[in-house]
């Protein structure tokens, strides 16, 4: 057992999923922190559902440990104490209602906040007294966010838990894991919702292809990603072919006589002394949003 | 065309491969048999004693022409090939309709040019088509075996009518509710009623017009091998077509995921039975067992009001006793032989009640509605072990009601059996539904795409090699082999509970092996 686990609300050891042929997870080592909301991104197939699923004990790994507040994933009667989770495909008993789904999850479980999940059915307008055979999508979705935050579960893992709800809806959920995240749980956001993530979440992971190939706190990301600098100045230019030369700076554009831009990834030090010979009137720097910062990612090919 | 209707072909091409096996196999077993049996014509007419028996004509049907073998096999068989193969076909239609529908992949269908009419058209159209074929091949057995082409040819019309009625009646369902269960459940009630009509009218002189109303009272109104009529015939085919011309109006007149019959959506929270894991499992089992309850009690209570009668006729015929005898149903001349037999045949029942409960579990964890459940401090073990116990309570409870079923039809008939000697009897035949839910069990550890078809087959299967081995004395090692083997024929004779305990030890092992497989391997879904 790894050392500090009951501070980690996830843990994972070289966690590696294959099904056949396919490796759908590969050495994934992650730790997720108690009180922190974590984004785990990635496109379609990267290998986040297998993740969630192995996390929940649901797949059985091929090779490596994951833990859940200290207890083994694979031991449900133990980990599942600690967690809710949210699917983002929610399938429940057509012939249930809202209202019994709930009362049956709340029942089996170890037990709920039954006064805040009257709040929360008002707060997502959830008609509990309809067949949850005739929910829309989002209707069975919030059905699960309403169990999921009831039960005030130290860990709350969530797989794309907005993709069917509307944008105030959506509103309501970043606003519930905000409340979460005030009350000291943790949250694991996977979501392709990359404003969402921007919104709520402080540290993000990214997966491609089954391999984690960034973890890092979003100020960071950021900070050491593509931000784009738009220079203004008076006079003769900056030498364009010396900063072309500078490592990290790329995209030199003149936009005007008196204007260009370039993107710049990591420190802008050795950039901003040659801009520095010229007289600069002018400097915007827009850090790129995580969308930017997503697609950088899959833009180009796995190493 | 082609291309559309390929969906349709691979969902139910397994289904139609057993059909194509079992329902020519089973004719052409008894075509066989009835030569070995019957080949002194002294015998033969000894047959015709039956035909004046009324609990017989409940039972079976009016038998005619029984000197030829296709005649004989026509009256012996035809009832339950004509039940097995249209419970195929409206099950195989709900679920190829309804049940696509429901798991949304019929969207994606419908986003083409087809629209929904046209779509069940040709589910349906697929289905019909492949009791075609299950006629032509039962049509083949028969002429084969040198039974007569033109009886065969009219049975053959006849089953395969009487099979596409209840693939259009399943497709109705399908069309009238937005649930495939229901609609499952509404059209097995119909074939149900439809098989309670056919003993009436056979049994009440009366009522004998009733029979043109039933597929197996046209079938018999048909008389293959006798007088080959058509007309009746026509009848059934005007009603298949009918039928299924209703259900793709039907079908025209509603909005894709739903139904026609749109009961209120809402109703207030009933929270009985939803507080705890066990709860909850019976809360699952109750609906389709009172279901299945009340089609086996209604069966029995007809099998016990017949009992004085059959066995009265047995003992005046003590030939029909001997041959029953040699086909594996000993002292059925007397009241407790007779029940006795009848209640080691409950086991199918019970058996295919159990797999299918399991077969649910298993497609609840296919369509994902179990993650809720399993995400909950709860070992999948537990679960499955809860459900186990509530459905051998099930099979037990509906065990109990066929027998007091039986209890009451016999002593309203007038004849003699204690209610302890029924239950005594019925419960005789649990430990063979308890062996198939622990095949069912193993199925969803190791193979859960086969649950309903591995778990029915230690009460199906193991019934229809008990009676092969009977009747073509293959060797006894081999009639071992089924579960049948270890049941006494109680209430005629004291239980084996040696052979009964030995059964549910290996369910044991079945189910502690099942749990263990899936207690460890992904979930689907």
């Amino acid at each position: 057992m790894p050392a500090q686990t009951a501070r980690d609300a996830i843990q994972t050891i070289g966690l590696t999923k294959r099904f056949g042929q396919t490796l759908a997870l590969d050495q994934l080592n992650l730790t997720v922190t108690a009180g922190e909301v974590f984004g785990f991104l990635g496109p379609n197939g990267a290998g986040k559902s297998t993740t969630i699923r192995l996390l929940l004990g649901f797949l059985r790994a091929t090779a490596g440990q994951a833990w859940i507040f200290g207890d083994a994933a694979a031991d449900a009667a133990a980990a599942h104490r600690h967690l809710a989770y949210v699917p983002a495909d929610v399938a429940l008993w057509p012939a249930l209602t809202g209202a019994e789904t709930l009362e049956l999850l709340a029942d089996i479980g170890p037990g709920i906040d039954h006064h805040y999940r009257d709040e929360l059915i008002q707060r997502f307008e959830l008609e509990v007294d309809r067949k949850c055979g005739t929910y829309s999508t989002g209707n069975r979705q919030k059905v699960a966010l309403v169990a999921a935050f009831a039960t005030r579960a130290p860990l709350l893992i969530f797989d794309e838990p907005t993709s069917g709800l509307d944008p105030l809806m959506e509103q309501q959920v970043r606003q519930c894991i905000a409340a979460a995240e005030a009350r000291g749980q943790t949250v694991f956001l996977s979501s392709h919702h990359l404003t969402e993530v921007e919104a709520v979440c402080q540290r993000v992971g990214i997966l491609r292809e089954g391999r984690l190939v960034e973890v890092a706190e979003l100020s960071d990301l950021r900070r050491l990603r593509l931000t784009e600098m738009t220079v203004s100045f008076r006079g003769a230019p900056p030498d364009l072919e010396q900063l072309c030369r500078v490592t990290g700076v790329s995209n030199v554009q003149e936009l005007s006589p008196s204007r260009l831009s370039l993107t710049l990834t990591g420190t802008p030090a050795a950039a901003l002394r040659i801009l520095a010979n010229a007289e600069v009137v002018g400097l915007d720097v827009r850090e790129p949003s995580l969308e930017e910062i997503f697609l950088e990612y899959y833009g180009q090919p796995a190493t | 065309m082609i291309t559309f209707v390929r969906p349709a072909v691979r969902l139910i091409r397994y289904g139609l491969l057993i059909m194509l096996i079992l329902i020519p196999g089973l004719s052409t077993i008894v075509i066989v048999q009835y030569r070995y049996t019957f080949a002194n014509p002294a015998e033969v007419n000894s047959l015709q004693v039956l035909a004046e028996n009324p609990a017989i004509r409940v039972l079976f049907g009016v038998p005619l022409a029984l000197d030829t073998a296709g005649g004989f096999t026509v009256w012996r068989t035809g009832a339950i090939v004509v039940a097995i193969l249209a419970s195929w076909a409206l099950l195989t239609a709900t679920r190829i309709t309804r049940g696509e529908e429901q798991s949304g992949r019929w969207a994606l269908l419908l986003t083409g040019r087809l629209r929904l009419p046209a779509v069940v058209a040709q589910h349906l159209l697929v289905l019909l088509i492949a009791q075609i074929l299950v006629g032509s091949a039962l049509a083949l057995g028969f002429i084969v075996t040198g039974a007569g082409t033109r009886g065969a040819l009219i049975y053959a019309l006849g089953v395969t009518f009487a099979a596409m009625l209840f693939a259009a009646v399943g497709t109705l369902c399908a069309q009238l509710v937005d649930e495939r269960r229901t609609a499952s459940g509404i059209a097995a009630a119909v074939l149900g009623l439809v098989l309670l009509l056919r003993m009436v009218a056979d049994g009440v002189e009366r009522l004998g017009w009733l029979a043109w109303l039933t597929p197996f009272g046209l079938l018999a109104e048909a008389e293959p091998y006798a007088a080959n009529r058509l007309a009746p015939l026509a009848v059934m085919a005007a009603m298949a077509l009918t039928v299924g011309g209703i259900a793709v109006l039907a079908a025209a007149r509603r909005d894709a995921d739903s139904g026609l019959i749109t009961g209120s959506s809402t109703r207030p929270g009933r929270f009985r039975l939803l507080r705890s894991t066990p709860g909850f499992a019976v809360r699952r089992v109750l609906p389709s067992a009172f279901g299945w309850a009340a089609g086996l009690c209604t069966y029995f209570l007809v099998i016990g009001l017949l009992a004085r009668s059959l066995t009265e006729f047995l003992r005046a015929n003590p030939r029909f006793a001997d041959l029953a005898a040699q086909a594996g149903f000993a002292g059925l001349a007397t009241v407790q032989g007779y029940v006795a037999a009848l209640f080691l045949l409950l086991a199918i029942p019970l058996g295919v009640f159990a797999a299918s409960r399991l077969s649910h579990d298993a497609a609840d964890e296919a369509d994902r509605r179990l993650t809720a459940v399993f995400c909950k401090p709860l070992p999948r073990s537990r679960w499955a072990l809860v459900q186990i116990v509530v459905i051998v309570g099930a099979v037990v409870l509906l065990a109990m009601g066929s027998g007091a079923a039986t209890a009451t039809g016999i002593v309203l008939a007038g004849a003699d059996l204690r209610l302890t000697e029924a239950f005594a009897g019925a419960l005789n035949a649990v430990p063979v539904a308890v062996l198939c839910l622990g095949a069912a069990q193993a199925a969803i550890g190791w193979v859960p795409q086969a649950v309903l078809a591995l778990g029915a087959t230690p009460a199906v299967g193991g019934f229809l090699l008990t009676v092969l081995v009977d009747t073509f004395d293959w060797p006894d090692w081999l009639g071992q082999l089924s579960p049948f083997a270890y049941l006494a024929s109680v209430p005629a004779t004291a239980p084996n509970w040696a052979g009964a305990a030995g059964l549910i030890g290996v369910s044991v092992l079945l189910v502690g092996l099942g749990i263990a497989g899936f207690a460890r391997r992904d979930l689907r879904g």
